[in-house]
């Protein structure tokens, strides 16, 4: 199996860094050196890079979220879930910057309150009531998405609110081109801000219409069985045609869209949890609110609409011949996917509460016979002597002694998949033999 | 989240650096405040006398927004531009080019320059308009086109009784000041 290495995400980096330095560059060309005399005109400047700045990020923000397939090749889901989030905290800031320092430039070019000054924008400026609109959902979006407040918040609610970005895309648009300094006169600049809306607007209709729509024409997929594995958990089978041409690496993800009623309007990520074959996909799936529930109870012939396929905790992006994966609960699923890919010897650390509570144990147990696969199951919560014990450097060394020169795949709650990739760190694990999978996005 | 710590980080110091930078007394001083010339004549008009025109001097320090519209005008020491450019012999009338001063308001600075033939304004051009913001950067494009060129207002009126560009007083009752200054130099 061809490496994926990790190439092409250090060339998006390059790349996002290259946008970002060329967004601020007219600026830069435009404002002669030593023009900036007195807190007004500074403040005035400050506000145009922000303003630049978060502009170019909103732009960002929507590229990472097309699903267009290079990026999830190249970067992955899970990781472009990280950048979003990261970023979008980023863009939050320059927003509020923006605003704020605008308003008191402009204030004091004008000899006005900054209140004043919004009042007059809102007025006389063309296109600023949409776009202190825009603001005003980009906030809303932070608010709803700041970790404490999205918790407590259905998980339907806040996608719902999330898509308020899409407005503020639309709403932020005009008055960049009405009343930013470097972006009104028409030119290259213009031109080429311009270009990189109806690019990202393109990769967007790419990412998440045609490839979808070619990839669901080209499979057809459907339910065929819904297999009970345990108390709370369900395999779904799925059949299509052309399986065999499904480009599906083991320990990747598809948004799954289950075309009946009740669940056809939901999107949910879940890994396949088998290695690819020409004839089935396999889902495993934990019940743990409605719409999970819903699956449970799905008939055959189901019609499936997937997006995918995603991810890069794959054994194709490994750096090392050996590897380490550790699971918990139903973070089984994608390693399980991953273990035949995997060149014999690898170990596997799976953390269940009960001995009832292990998925697909029989695989487990085939796989260890056959493939020279070393398995410990360790039981308990957090903090009986066993897992506290597998979450120490020391006990996973004496575990798997030659930890630090494998690769470590983790799949499980964000909380637990953090605490030990702090662990691993501290067991001399580089940082490039870390893979995650937190089932979180 | 660390990561995003580190970029909120930066972006702050980033754009801090960005304007300290630009703010750094430097050389590129000049020029920055005249981005229209207006060509139009086809002789160059006469140098400029006032030497207080440069854009550094532009930025009024303290925008006021005084009630007799806070025009500060050069007046008529900024004006004392040797009248006359002539060209060619062969034109029968006397053509000759002439500035008017620099007016400041509180968005910035406006200067208006004539081209006669006779006593015959055949031409209006602004050298210099508030262009600090892409807001009063328009207004100025409103004020220019309607009052400068060869079938402006100016030229159609002869005279600095010109309509108000609505939206732009300011830069309007500027336009008409350095106008007025320089029809009076020339009659
Ligand atoms: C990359 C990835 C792979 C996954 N693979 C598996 C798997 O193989 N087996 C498995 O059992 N589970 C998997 N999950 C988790 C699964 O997606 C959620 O458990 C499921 O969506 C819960 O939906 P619900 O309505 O039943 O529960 P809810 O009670 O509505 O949600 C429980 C939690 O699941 C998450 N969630 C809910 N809906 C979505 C959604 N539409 N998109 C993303 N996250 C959502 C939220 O964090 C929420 O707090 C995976 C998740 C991710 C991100």
């Amino acid at each position: 199996m061809p490496r994926r290495g990790a190439f092409g995400r250090r060339l998006l980096v390059v790349l996002f860094l290259g946008g970002l330095v060329a967004s601020v560059l007219p600026w830069w060309r435009d404002t002669p050196t030593g023009s900036l005399t007195g807190a007004t005109a500074m403040t005035t400047a400050a506000g145009q890079i922000t303003g630049l700045v978060a502009g170019y990020l909103l732009l960002v923000q929507v590229l990472m979220m097309s699903r267009l397939p290079v990026l999830e090749r190249w970067a992955g889901g899970e990781r472009i879930a990280r950048w979003h989030r990261d970023v979008a905290a980023t863009l939050l800031v320059a927003v509020l910057a923006h605003v704020a320092l605008i308003l008191v430039g402009y204030a004091g070019l004008e000899g006005r309150s900054p209140f004043g000054q919004a009042g007059v924008m809102l007025r006389e400026y063309q296109d600023m009531v949409s776009a202190f609109v825009a603001a005003g959902l980009l906030v809303l979006v932070g608010l709803v998405s700041v970790r404490a407040v999205r918790r407590v918040l259905p998980y339907e609610l806040w996608h719902a609110i999330h898509l308020a970005a899409y407005a503020v895309l639309l709403l932020g648009y005009a008055h960049q081109f009405s009343n930013g300094s470097q972006l009104f006169r028409p030119g290259p600049v213009r031109t080429g801000w311009i270009a990189l809306y109806v690019l990202v607007v393109a990769a967007w209709l790419w990412g998440r219409v045609v490839v979808p729509l070619w990839f669901n024409l080209r499979h057809r997929l459907r339910v065929s069985d819904v297999v009970v594995e345990g108390p709370d958990v369900v395999s779904l089978y799925l059949t299509g045609e052309r399986l065999d041409r499904l480009d599906l690496l083991g320990g990747q993800f598809f948004r799954w869209r289950f075309l009946t009623r009740g669940c056809w309007w939901q999107s949910h990520p879940f890994s396949v949890s088998a290695a690819a074959n020409d004839r089935w996909l396999r889902l495993t799936v934990k019940v743990v609110g409605r719409h999970t529930q819903d699956l449970r109870n799905l008939d055959p012939g189901v019609r499936v609409w997937a997006i995918g396929p995603s991810g890069t905790c794959t054994a194709a992006h490994r750096t090392r011949e050996r590897a380490l994966l550790i699971a918990a609960g139903s973070g089984i699923t994608p390693l399980r996917a991953m273990l035949e890919e995997l060149p014999p010897g690898a170990a596997l650390i799976y953390r269940a509460r009960t001995p009832a509570d292990v998925l697909l144990q029989e695989e487990l147990d085939w796989l260890s016979r056959n493939r020279g696969l070393r398995v410990w199951y360790v039981f308990g919560s957090r903090d009986d002597p066993g897992p506290r014990q597998v979450t120490t450097p020391d006990g996973l060394r004496q575990l798997v002694p030659d930890v630090a020169r494998r690769d470590v795949y983790l799949c499980g709650p964000p909380g637990l998949v953090e605490q030990y990739r702090q662990v691993l760190r501290q067991a001399g694990v580089r940082r490039r033999q870390i893979h995650l999978a937190t089932f979180a996005l | 989240m660390r990561r995003a710590f580190f970029a909120i980080t930066g972006l702050a110091a980033g754009t801090t650096a960005l304007v300290v930078l630009k703010a750094a007394p430097g050389t590129g001083h000049l020029d920055q405040a005249v981005p229209i010339a207006a060509p139009s004549a086809a002789d160059e008009p006469a140098p400029t006398t006032s030497p207080e025109a440069t854009p550094s001097k532009a930025r009024s320090p303290k925008p006021t927004r005084s009630a007799t519209g806070a025009s500060r005008s050069g007046a008529g020491a900024a004006s004392k531009s040797p009248a006359a450019a002539r060209s060619g012999a062969a034109d029968p009338q006397p053509t000759s080019t002439i500035l008017g001063p620099v007016v400041t308001n509180e968005f910035g600075d406006v200067q208006v320059r004539i081209n006669l033939v006779g006593d015959r304004i055949v031409n209006a051009a602004a050298l210099r308009l508030p262009r600090r913001t892409a807001q009063s950067d328009q207004r100025s494009d409103q004020v220019d086109s309607r009052y400068s060129g060869t079938v402006g207002m100016v030229v159609e009126r002869q005279s600095a009784d010109l309509d108000t560009v609505s939206g732009a007083t300011a830069t309007s009752d500027a336009y008409r000041r350095s106008l007025q200054a320089a029809i009076d130099q020339a009659r």
